[in-house]
């Protein structure tokens, strides 16, 4: 098991490592450089130049790479070229505003549609599952930009019951935050709902079909229970696996969400950063969003083999 | 996470006879419902995308700026946009660029995620671990930032689009292929054909490839469904054919913002094309696994 | 009558000959009152003084002086504002964005104040006058102002703010305005409330210069480290900073110690947005009093929303469409005019600006300027003469050609619209709308069709020199023109308003000929207000003023 965790834990390091050369040589392609970016197109040529060489951008790109990397490593994260400030600041709090959006969306959407697979599963081929089913289909369809607009026109507007936008006054109590975040996780539940549901009834299927469950059927023990015991449990097995596969795109992906909803979230973040050519910011919000990602596979690769009694720790990776 | 990938057939399918087989798939599929209404959507906006300008009723890109913005009406089913375009024309010529793109980029994916994952599967070992890491790294990314770093090299464009989808899946595809083939090496007709002295390109591609084409196949007609949406969402950031060309997803980015002010018609109906095209394409996706799978 | 024309001498022998010229242009008729109040405010008339000529001269309403604005409001309040989010850090050397800017000037003043009509008020500077010659301004500084850490303002800190934004090995953003026109060492501390500028050049448009038009120029405390003020705002506002948060927000208080009227509202707070649509939803929602900028695209919502106040200010903003006058087919003027004739411009104002905006008529002239000469005919479409023009440049059957623009506003669609203009005489445009990044570092100044966006000034000097003269760095059209070049130069040296006008005419017309840029429409500037909100004063350069606010 140690030994399990440590390899997985050494891959997900390697896998970072790679990230960030990635990051780091493909955010070289983009046009311009940073000191124009900052001064703008008015600009006399000498100041840009000047100030290149003050963000050490006119170096080879090995050495800034070295640099970066190993600042990095020891916590530093750089400066900011826009904000002319250390990048830090600016991605631990996008970062945390991503993540309350992600653990709103899901506490909403977890429980909602594994119970819509749970029952779509139970009843295959008959009109609760096709209902949930392309009503799930359906919903995870409409793009995020119009179910966006159209909850925030309905609730946000003509009924004037929730806060359209996401950004709450400093201090805001918790409470106060989560009652801000509702209508911008309703798009993320619209898109997740449909892929959870159709993984939690794909799990419930199997299981329903499995051996245990007949055994546990034939055994006389009732229906409800075999359910509770059995099943509900091996159709949370993918289910974790779509929750981590899924954190990515809920952490870097939201730029749409968060732009219509005024939300300072990393997605947006780094996407300014590679409009702005703001480098720093761009390479430690990619990294940042990678360690996450990283972290919740992990998580989902612990969670899953526990679940799964059929998974045994050392399986040929 | 390999082992949530759907489990795959022992060898032989071949033998008994492709043309058969195929003909009994078919079959099965054709009596399937939501096979047909998936299949009846996607030919009809085949149509649109092959007739375009042919079926509308209004030039999609005529323009009449002192009618803009008009609610949907006789002359204008569908109500006309800030422009004055006829929106119904542009939801029909707006087909093409989002057909072309989705299933190319999904074949390419494809293509390339089954030669990786063959690769890693079969060959394991170092290979393996190197590219599975970069596999990881590069699913890490955020979608739109690959995106965006293509744009920039190479301009927006529907072939840019093609090429960044196509990039996106190439990895999720190798995964599921490299787990399928997994599973099959350890199989004897492997191990027989690595006594015959076969070389690993031929096993790989010969021997290992047939038996591994249903969840390509499967995964493939999912994947078109998520394309769709992927063409959808960059075009409306502006990454895709450029105007003043229909197009769903730009058109709604255009348009998107005059909701407030009434005008919903010219987002919702594009928004419903969209919607209407991945169930289809879900639909069929669906009906598919179903047959292959059992 | 008698009467009058003594104040009238008695007020010209206390003036200097720039000021009586202006006084005796508006005498004879040759400026009508606003461009007298915006003219002579330039050269440093009070507005008192041009009241009294004014009633001086017959004059009906001696009160209509520069002073906008209606019936003043109620103090009190927390009066919250949506913005576009500034795009850096806020120093008053770098900013170069809206935002940015916004945030300058909620705390921080100017010498004077480019108001909404383009008048000239006095903040910091109590008076302004010029020598004949045009090249030695001297500004007499307010006394018993106080920055908001309890400092005095004296000349010191006007002549370190100066020297800071005009260094030419510095960064600063204000450089492109000084640039021929001032360096370092001509800005001169006469006394503790008096400074000279000594100008490497005449010009008679120098105030504006110091003015809130040039938006870097508040004035920073003596020997204030600039790249520190984002953590102070320091300034001498009528508003003090409460808390800034980068890319989120910040908020003000009124400034008890305030050397003129104290504001109205006991505070502000802004918001920043990165995109106009979720400000104009915060408006009708309740979220927010007052969106500090929107476009008629994606703004249509406030244009016909009963519970919305919009504020029009006229303005200069315009695009500017450049075709390669370097390159075929643009190499022939008759292809150039051929192109502009294909513009329906009072379709694509409606269409584009529900009206608010003005015609554009092939130069920078807008309606808004003073100086431009309105007798010069306005171009309209004619295809039957642009399908002529193109024949007689041996394109009959027409070309393909490529346009290079930004996702700005409604650039794109204005592009869609000229594709679809010039279609009609056979020309094929095809399109590239890029991000605004993309374009200038890639295609601005290379593409063969080329249109770029450019902001409000209240008077025309810069978008007569960069953009099209030979030498010009942001000459995107490659227009070279030695006749042009001598016309420009004699408007920028012009002092009086009739000569400028005169040789605007010129310009106007060899413009009309030469077509090396369209312009197509100048569009008001356009901000809104929740209408229980009153009092709120937006410029045509993008400040939002709250200290006039007042919610009911």
């Amino acid at each position: 098991m140690a030994l399990y965790i440590a390899k997985r834990v050494g891959y997900a390091l390697i896998t970072l490592w790679i990230l960030s050369l990635i990051v780091f040589f493909a955010g070289q392609v983009l046009p311009g450089d940073p000191a124009r970016s900052i001064l703008g197109q008015l600009a006399p040529q000498s100041a840009i130049n000047a100030l290149d060489h003050q963000l050490g951008v006119d170096r080879p790109l090995l050495t800034q790479y070295w640099d970066w990397i190993t600042g990095f490593v020891h916590g530093d994260m750089g400066n900011s070229y826009q904000f002319r400030a250390p990048v830090e600041p600016y991605i631990s709090a996008a970062l945390q505003h991503s993540l309350k959006l992600a653990a709103v969306a899901f506490v909403i959407v977890v429980p909602i549609s594994i119970l819509g697979g749970v029952v779509a599963a139970l009843n295959v081929g008959r009109a609760p599952d096709r209902i949930i089913t392309v009503l799930g289909l359906s919903a995870s369809t409409v793009p995020e930009f119009v179910s966006g607009i159209v909850v925030i026109i309905v609730f946000g507007i003509w009924l004037d019951v929730l806060p359209i936008s996401a950004s709450w006054s400093p201090g805001a109590s918790i409470p106060d935050q989560v009652y801000h975040l509702i209508l911008p996780s309703i798009p993320l539940v619209l898109i997740l709902f449909g892929y959870i549901a159709r993984m939690a009834r794909a799990g419930t299927v199997e299981a329903l079909d499995s051996d245990y469950a007949r055994t546990a059927v034939l055994k006389g023990l009732p229906r409800g229970v075999v359910i509770r015991r059995h099943v509900l449990r091996n159709s949370l097995v993918p289910t974790v696996t779509v929750i981590a596969t899924q954190t990515g795109y809920l952490i870097g992906g939201l730029v749409i969400v968060e732009t219509l909803f005024n939300y300072q979230g990393i997605g947006l973040l780094i996407y300014k950063a590679a409009q702005e050519k703001d480098f720093p910011m761009l390479e430690a919000g990619v990294l940042s969003i990678g360690i996450v990602y990283m972290v919740a596979t992990l998580i989902a690769d612990f969670v899953y083999s526990m679940l799964n009694p059929r998974i045994r720790f050392g399986a040929s990776e | 996470m390999s082992a949530a990938n759907p489990p795959v057939e022992a060898a032989g399918a071949l033998d008994a006879g492709v043309g058969q087989v195929r003909r009994e798939l078919l079959h099965q599929l054709l009596h399937s419902k939501t096979f047909v209404i998936g299949a009846v959507i996607v030919i009809f906006w085949a149509l649109c995308a092959l007739l375009g300008s042919a079926l509308a009723p209004h030039d999609p890109l005529g323009q009449n700026l002192l009618a803009t913005n008009q609610r949907p009406s006789g002359a204008h089913w569908f109500g006309t946009d800030q422009l004055g375009r006829d929106v119904f024309s542009r939801v029909i010529a707006g087909a093409r660029s989002i057909l072309i793109v989705a299933p190319l980029a999904t074949l390419i994916g494809t293509v390339l995620g089954t030669a990786l994952g063959l690769a890693m599967g079969y060959l394991s070992g170092w290979t393996d671990t190197v590219a599975s890491r970069i596999v990881e790294a590069v699913l890490a990314l955020p979608v739109v930032i690959i995106a965006f770093l293509f744009v920039v090299a190479l301009g927006p464009s529907p072939r840019t689009l093609t090429i960044v989808i196509g990039f996106v899946f190439t990895p999720l595809i190798a995964r599921t292929v490299r787990s399928a083939v997994l599973s099959e090496r350890e199989l004897d007709y492997i191990a027989a054909a690595r006594l015959r002295g076969e070389r690993s390109p031929y096993i790989m591609f010969a021997e290992i490839l047939p038996n591994v084409l249903q969840p390509i196949l499967v995964e493939f007609t999912v994947r078109v469904g998520y394309a769709i949406f992927a063409v959808a969402t960059l075009s409306f950031l502006g990454f895709g054919i450029q105007p003043p060309t229909a197009d769903w997803g730009a058109d709604i980015s255009v348009n998107y913002a005059e909701i407030t002010a009434g005008f919903w018609w010219e987002t919702l109906f594009p928004a419903l094309a969209i919607a209407s095209l991945v169930v289809a394409v879900n639909l069929i996706a669906d009906s598919i696994s179903g047959v292959l799978e059992g | 009558m008698d009467e009058n024309q003594r104040r009238l001498d008695t007020i010209r022998g206390r003036r200097d000959e720039i000021e009586n010229h202006v006084i005796d242009e508006f005498v004879a008729g040759r400026l009508s009152r606003g461009d007298f109040l915006r003219r002579g405010a330039v050269v440093g008339l009070s507005l008192p003084m041009m009241a009294a000529i004014v009633a001086a001269c017959g004059g009906a309403n001696s009160s209509s002086s520069a002073s906008s604005g209606g019936a003043p409001g109620k103090p009190g309040g927390t009066i919250k504002a949506g913005i576009i989010t500034p795009s850096g850090a806020i120093d008053p050397v770098t900013v170069l964005d809206q935002g940015g800017l916004d945030m300058l000037a909620q705390t921080g003043e100017y010498l004077c104040l480019a108001n909404s009509k383009s008048q000239l008020v006095p903040v910091l500077a109590e008076s302004w006058s010029a020598n004949p010659a045009a090249n030695v301004w001297t500004f007499k500084i307010r006394q018993g102002v106080k920055f908001h850490n309890g400092q005095p303002l004296t000349a010191d800190d006007v002549v370190y703010t100066y020297k800071l934004q005009s260094d030419p090995k510095g960064k600063s953003n204000a450089l492109s305005a000084f640039n021929g026109i001032i360096v370092p060492s001509g800005v001169e501390k006469v006394d503790d409330f008096t400074v000279a500028f000594h100008l490497t050049a005449p010009d008679a448009n120098f105030p504006y210069v110091c003015s809130s038009e040039n938006y870097n120029m508040i004035i920073l405390p003596n020997n204030y480290d600039s790249s520190k003020w984002e953590g102070s705002f320091i300034g001498t506002g009528p508003f003090k900073l409460k808390s800034y948060t980068a890319k989120v927000g910040a908020s003000f208080v009124r400034n008890e110690a305030y050397w003129g009227k104290k504001a109205l509202p006991d505070a502000t707070e802004f918001t920043f947005y990165d995109a106009q649509q979720p400000q104009i939803l915060a408006l009708e929602a309740g979220t927010i009093d007052v969106v500090g900028q929107f476009s008629v695209q994606g703004g249509q919502a406030l244009l016909n929303n009963p519970k919305v106040t919009v504020i029009s200010v006229r303005s200069s903003a315009h695009r500017e469409l450049s075709m390669r006058n370097d390159q075929a087919p643009f190499t022939d003027p008759r292809v150039r005019q051929a192109v502009a004739l294909t513009l329906a411009r009072p379709d694509i104002v409606q269409g584009l600006f529900q009206g608010k905006a003005e015609l554009g008529n092939d130069s920078p002239f807008a309606p808004v300027f003073a100086s431009t000469d309105s007798s010069v005919p306005q171009r309209a479409q004619d295809l039957t003469k642009a399908k002529q023009l193109l024949q007689a440049a041996g394109h009959g059957s027409g070309f393909s050609t490529h346009l290079f623009t930004e996702t700005t506003q409604e650039m794109p669609a204005f592009a869609q619209i000229v594709k679809s203009s010039a279609a009609k005489i056979g020309v094929d445009i095809a399109l590239t709308i890029e991000s605004p990044d993309q374009y200038y570092s890639k295609d601005w100044l290379s593409g063969i069709m080329s249109m770029v966006d450019y902001g409000h000034r209240s008077v025309p000097n810069l978008f007569l020199q960069a953009p099209l003269q030979s030498k010009g760095t942001w000459n995107a059209a490659h227009f070279k023109n030695s006749q042009y070049d001598t016309l420009s130069a004699q408007y920028i040296a012009a002092l009086d308003l009739q000569s400028q006008r005169t040789v605007a005419g010129k310009i106007q017309n060899l413009l009309l000929e030469q077509t090396p840029v369209i312009y197509a429409y100048f569009y008001n500037y356009l901000a809104a207000s929740a209408s229980n909100v009153s009092g709120v004063e937006p410029t045509g350069i993008g400040h939002l003023f709250l200290f006039n606010a007042s919610k009911a």
